[in-house]
């Protein structure tokens, strides 16, 4: 699993390739550390080249949102593939992220 | 700006100047006491202001009129706070709570609203002069809270543009338009207190029927809706949903589900009961068919509501198009719901569509 982190026009960009599985959540979590900074600015999750997220996968999702929406920030879920959509229709979540 | 002030007044700014940190001081901890002490009444503001007089506008002051002034004290603006509230009602709320805050220098406050003759016009704010309770270091230097709605603060702000204080000075020919707009924004004040007063008086008409379970007496509306969801109708069947891989549920608002209960034609929350009831199954049976296959053990607490207003559509026959009504609704628009929606109706053949069980 490898995570970059961009600054875009104001928006911070994480960039997730690979799979994002329990064995990988610990890393990714520290990994996403940057995005607790965001202090207003819009978050893009970018998971065009993500393969795979299991159940700690979307809880590192949704601890980004939970930091993000007290500072005004949104955050946004670009590039999901057809399987990963899925996984967010049946868990209900694609009523808590705005997709871009 | 250079300012020519007396030895008195030039005496004053200079005690200004050696006080101005503790008056910083007194204007964050007044600003601080009063925002904290609304936050816990459940006061809502549309603004707070504070402010210590800048060294340059306390000269104009003391330049005009310094004579007046015996003391530093004797200004008793030097430090000011500014609550802007939304309605005419919480002015006297937020002044009740200034006065059990602070101490009133009732000599020396004045409630302006009640001070205009019948024949003046003007709408002016609630002005207090306070001191810190105690005996404190700050507790010495005074400072002057005023009140008003948000409408007073236009008008006020547009007294000041216009360059017209009272109406001394007015030419005749405006003192009727600017009494007729005084008069208005009085009226709208009272107005929009009166409305607020109305919905609160509804919406507990309204909660007293949900709760009461007369639920096809009420009308589906933002409130009604609001007094529903907080009964957490869908527990039963998300504790359900969950039980499948014994996962967590995330709490998650069920407030953007309203349009699509006025999109399926509910009138009443007895409407909406009746369908929940007829379609608890097959939601129940939608989301096994989905998760049991994987190990998913978290869920959105809209889970519930999501599956029968899919298993809704489909049981009406709306197909893919309903599916895709109710994603739209649910996420808005974007291009994951054709997804989505051609997700849902690959699965439609493991579904019990024909029966309600």
């Amino acid at each position: 699993m490898k995570t970059t982190f961009k600054e875009e026009n104001t928006k911070y960009v994480m960039y997730f390739e690979g799979r994002l599985d329990t064995a990988a959540a610990p890393q990714t979590e520290r990994d996403v550390q940057p995005l607790n900074d965001c202090m207003g600015h819009d978050i893009i999750l970018d998971c065009t080249k993500l393969e795979y997220i299991s159940s700690s996968g979307l809880r590192i999702f949704l601890a980004i949102l939970k930091n993000a929406k007290p500072k005004g920030s949104k955050v946004y879920i670009r590039g999901l593939n057809e399987d990963l959509r899925q996984v967010f229709a049946m868990t209900g979540f694609t009523s808590l992220f705005e997709f871009v | 700006m250079s300012r020519i002030l007396t030895p008195h007044g030039q005496q004053l700014l200079n005690k200004y100047l050696r006080l101005l940190p503790q008056m910083q001081q007194l204007k964050d901890t007044v600003h601080q006491q009063i925002v904290d002490t609304l936050h816990e009444q459940g006061v809502e503001l549309n603004a707070i202001e504070s402010r210590v007089k800048s060294e340059d506008s306390l000269a104009g002051k003391l330049e005009r009129k310094g004579d007046k002034y015996r003391t530093l004290e004797d200004i008793t603006d030097v430090v000011g706070v500014r609550i802007i509230t939304f309605y005419t009602d919480d002015v006297d709320k937020v002044a009740a709570i200034v006065k059990k805050l602070f101490l009133i220098d009732w000599n020396n406050s004045v409630d302006k609203r009640k001070a205009h003759e019948l024949t003046s016009f003007g709408y002016n704010s609630l002005h207090y002069i306070c001191h810190l309770r105690g005996d404190g270091p700050l507790s010495g230097i005074p400072f002057e809270i005023q009140i008003r709605t948000a409408l007073m603060h236009v008008w006020s702000a547009i007294e000041h543009d216009i360059g017209y204080k009272g109406a001394v000075q007015l030419p005749p020919e405006f003192r009727r338009q600017f009494s007729r707009l005084s008069g208005m924004l009085e009226l709208a004040d009272d107005e929009f207190s009166r409305l607020r007063t109305t919905m609160s008086d509804y919406r507990r008409h309204i909660q007293a029927l949900v709760k009461s379970g007369k639920l096809d007496e009420v009308p589906l509306s933002m409130d009604s809706w609001r007094s529903f969801i907080e009964m957490h109708p869908m527990s039963r069947l998300n504790q359900r949903i969950a039980a499948v891989n014994q996962a967590e549920i995330y709490p998650a608002s069920l407030m953007p589900f309203l349009p699509l209960m006025e999109l399926f034609g509910m009138q009443t929350l007895g409407d909406v009961q009746r369908m929940i009831g007829e379609n608890i199954e097959g939601a129940y049976q939608l989301a096994l068919a989905q998760l049991a296959v994987t190990d998913l053990d978290i869920l959105s607490e809209t889970i519930g509501l999501q599956n029968i207003c899919l298993y809704y559509v489909l049981r009406q026959g709306m197909g893919r198009e309903g599916v895709l009504k109710v994603f739209e609704a649910i996420n808005g628009k974007n291009s994951y719901n054709e997804a989505l929606a051609d997700g849902i109706m690959a699965q439609v053949d493991s579904l019990p569509l024909k029966g309600n069980s």
